[in-house]
């Protein structure tokens, strides 16, 4: 009796284990891999190229391992089931830095060394040096763990600014922090939520001796889910969408360099069609771009702001419009700063303010600079 | 190839496990299915390093050859010269690849010397595949085993890929009748995919997960007590999980295509005393030690004097074994001088105590030798011992360290339970309380853990194994 129950039970394992290992052999020549991983907001990797060469320098196994990872069946479905094992079974507070939190919804922690602060700095410092005659300005964007329920290790805000602070002692530090809160950040995206935001310009521009103004119209896209979902592949309430409108906004003119012909091209403040792309956040200027200029011919008084941002900027700056005739936005990720002159005028008198989050801070290198 | 990845788990193992059964198995001729393994590991070893193929060809054939000439010069002293001529083959090609930067770096700073490092990359899986040639050769002079004529059956022996890379240590002489004729059943398949799931899920969600959490330990900067034996207990899990982990896998592997493989691990951490922890951990390793360097050295039926010596002898290889720095030396020379203090001192005091006080004095020292064993250099590993009591730290806990220990709470109990023989007793007494249910648990128990393996592989992780570079 035992041995039939013995014998079954083998049987039945055997039959599992084949199963699982022959069924995904099977299935994942069955189904097709999808044109892009649209959780992950990325292509699968292809199947490696093979050539005797790149069998005898393994390129070809290591690109093999990525494209059976990303083309695998049911690769979402798992990528969830994981998921679930690391919060729910494991108990796990974070996945790789990855969490969701009942205050500020998801989101990524990050230590951001000391040393990368300071070499960040650096940069900042010798870009600073070149605007002559200009009020220069730094700032930084909080990450959004400083406001979540549970005290995730990371970004110290007040660390940086200290770092900031000894580095750059010729430059003023504003402090945003105080106009923030863990509700003006979109809870399945890093990035602050503009409607949350007005009295972050209003803070800056007062630093900087300006009234933006504070009365918009908000204006509704559509669900925004931003990247923390598909990174998490836990599904998530949707934030929505907004952007805020005013004369000031509605009649200013916007020019996008071109990075290939260097030349302006006019565009949108709020581009709709780039909502519904891969980063729904490209609906502000359109995402990561190397320069925009934004004209305000209502403005008196001619005074210019140049701002040296990263993503966060692309919301923020059309809420500092009102109080400035021009805002020149650089992205030093994506033009070098020994090209400036060539392309910007900088208006002595005028304001220029380095506002960069910990993503930027915590990676030097890859500002184009210093 | 890793046991722990997509391309093995889902594209070799199928395919190999349904030509291996596909071929008609004559039992008293299994050339067939040895020739379909040999392949196989040839593939599943070029796959991570195709530029070495030649070299484990080379040894092979070396050890396959001075083995005729052992066997043709037998009771003559052709024999004993073919013997050293093994050895020198395989002893050399270890110390040229995995030894020759120590001992030039070693020279440049004794001698102020400035010899340019060559940078010779360490072919994986060489310090096993290497002992295995030599167990062969050694056991064939001493006539514990016989001839093997046929290269290609030698060859399968060498390069079988469930134990290729990191073990367990198998010797000729054990498996050379499976390698003749071995028999093949439900049972056995069965029992080796239960054992395989079971080491694959010890490294993909025990070792990996704790060995994020040692990364990130060794690199958040925190200098509290509390982060440093965060840190090392981890490493231990990590280590332990590892590598009996994989020993699992080859185990349970070796059962689903017919052979039997020694046990590698024994609940180590369980022991009472470092005696005991070395006859539990790596047991392929200290055997192999024990019977081809303790014992032809005179063991312990020598003076004391040489005793000590031998013993001595032995723990300074063993640390060498696994890696060519100063730390794994000390290593293995911290563990001897432990050995020592228990057999001529301690060793009595440890009994009489009670059990936790003992598993505190293992746990102690094994904990001490990991740090010295994941030192990069010497100094580091100071620095982390004196932490662990105190010294040159911050204060008792930072912020990151409770956090992460909030974190990994789950992970840490369970290692800690899956360290004992505790899981082993519940199923056993399942089993005998209701063996209806376990017919149908075992299944789904094995099922669900290989999804959720998969979804781990799927979804991408830190995914190295420890004992590669060894």
């Amino acid at each position: 009796m035992t041995k039939a129950r013995t014998s079954l039970r083998s049987v039945l394992t055997a039959a599992v284990f084949i199963l699982i290992i022959g069924g995904f052999f099977i299935l994942n020549r069955a189904v097709a891999t999808p044109e892009t991983l649209v959780s992950e907001r990325r292509k699968p990797a292809a199947f490696p190229e093979l050539t005797v060469k790149t069998l005898l320098n393994a390129e070809f196994m290591g690109g093999f391992d990525d494209y059976a990872a990303d083309s695998f069946a049911f690769r979402d479905a798992l990528r969830t089931v994981r998921a679930f094992s690391v919060f729910d079974i494991f108990m796990q507070t974070d996945k790789s830095g990855l969490y969701r939190d009942a205050d500020v919804g998801a989101g990524k922690f990050g230590a951001v060394p000391e040393d990368a602060i300071r070499r960040t700095a650096a940069k900042i410092g010798a870009v600073a040096a070149t605007l002559d005659g200009l009020n220069v300005y730094v700032s930084v964007v909080p990450d959004k763990s400083g406001w979540a329920a549970r005290d995730y290790p990371g970004f110290d805000p007040d660390a940086a600014r200290a770092i900031l602070g000894e580095e750059l002692p010729g430059l003023t530090y504003i402090d945003v922090s105080e106009a923030l809160d863990g509700g003006s950040f979109y809870k399945t995206d890093l990035h602050w939520d503009q409607e949350k935001i007005v009295d972050v310009a209003t803070l800056l521009g007062r630093a900087m001796g300006s009234q933006p103004e504070t009365q918009y119209t908000a204006n509704t896209v559509g669900e925004f889910s931003g990247v923390y979902p598909g990174q998490l592949a836990l599904p998530m309430a949707q934030d929505t969408a907004r952007y805020l409108t005013s004369d000031a906004t509605s009649g200013a003119a916007v020019k996008y360099l071109d990075d290939k012909t260097l030349k302006w091209v006019d565009g949108e403040m709020y581009d709709l069609e780039a909502f519904s792309g891969r980063d729904p956040y490209d609906l502000f200027l359109r995402g990561a771009q190397a320069m925009i200029t934004i004209e305000n011919p209502s403005a008196t008084g001619g005074r210019e702001l140049y701002l040296f941002r990263d993503s966060f900027g692309s919301s923020l700056a059309p809420l500092l419009v009102s109080a400035y005739s021009k805002i020149t936005l650089i992205d030093l990720r994506y033009v070098d700063a020994r090209a400036l002159p060539m392309l910007v005028e900088f208006k002595p008198g005028s304001d220029a303010l380095f506002m960069y989050s910990s993503q930027i801070l915590g990676a030097p290198e890859i500002l184009l600079a210093g | 190839m890793l046991f722990s990845s997509v391309e093995f788990l889902y594209y070799f193992l199928p395919v190999v496990v349904a030509l291996y059964y596909i071929l008609p198995q004559p039992k008293a001729s299994p050339k067939w299915r040895n020739l379909v393994l040999l392949v196989a590991s040839v593939v599943f070893y070029g796959w991570g390093e195709p530029k070495y193929l030649l070299l484990m060809a080379a040894q092979v054939f070396s050890g396959w050859f001075f083995g005729l000439l052992i066997e043709k010069f037998r009771g003559r002293a052709g024999s004993r010269a073919a013997l050293i001529g093994a050895l020198a083959v395989g002893l050399g090609s270890l110390m040229f690849f995995k030894y020759t930067d120590f001992f030039v770096a070693n020279v440049n700073g004794l001698f102020g010397a400035a010899f340019k490092l060559p940078a010779i990359a360490l072919p994986i899986g060489i310090s096993f595949y290497t002992f295995q040639i030599l167990s062969y050769d050694i056991d064939l002079y001493w006539g514990k085993t016989e001839l093997q004529r046929n290269v290609l059956t030698f060859a399968t022996y060498v390069t079988l890929f469930p134990q290729l890379i990191a073990g367990p240590i198998v010797r000729y002489a054990d498996v050379a009748r499976e390698l003749a004729g071995r028999e093949h059943s439900l049972e056995r398949f069965a029992g080796g995919a239960r054992r395989f799931v079971l080491g694959l899920g010890k490294k993909v969600l025990i070792a990996n997960v704790l060995g994020e959490l040692v990364d990130i330990c060794k690199t958040n900067g925190e200098k509290s007590v509390l982060a440093v034996w965060l840190y090392i207990i981890a490493y231990a899990f990590h280590l332990y999980f590892d590598f009996s982990g994989y020993s699992d896998m080859a185990i349970g592997l070796g059962h689903i295509f017919g052979f039997e493989f020694m046990e590698n691990f024994n609940y180590p951490y369980i022991a009472k005393s470092v005696t005991e922890f070395w006859r539990r951990w790596h047991i392929s390793l200290s055997s192999w030690f024990r019977d081809y360097v303790y014992i032809p050295l005179g063991g312990n039926r020598v003076s004391a004097g040489r005793h000590v010596f031998n013993i001595l002898a032995v723990w300074f290889l063993t640390g060498f074994w696994h890696g060519a720095g100063w730390p794994f030396i000390i290593w293995g020379v911290y563990f001897a001088a432990l050995l020592l203090i228990e057999k001529f001192a301690l060793g009595r005091v440890l009994e009489k105590l009670p059990a936790f006080v003992s598993h505190i004095y293992l746990a102690l020292f094994v904990l001490i030798g990991w740090v010295i064993f994941d030192a990069h250099e010497l100094p580091v590993a100071f620095e982390r011992i004196g932490m662990m009591f105190g010294a040159g730290v911050d204060g008792g806990a930072g912020g990151a360290s409770l956090y992460y220990l909030r974190s990994y709470a789950v992970p840490l109990i369970l290692a800690a339970i899956g360290s004992t023989r505790l899981p082993v007793l519940a199923v056993t007494a399942l089993e005998k309380k209701a063996p209806r249910l376990m017919t149908a648990l075992e299944p789904v128990c094995v099922g669900a853990l290989l999804i959720l393996i998969t979804a781990y592989l799927v979804d991408g992780s830190f995914n190295p194994f420890i004992y590669f570079r060894f």
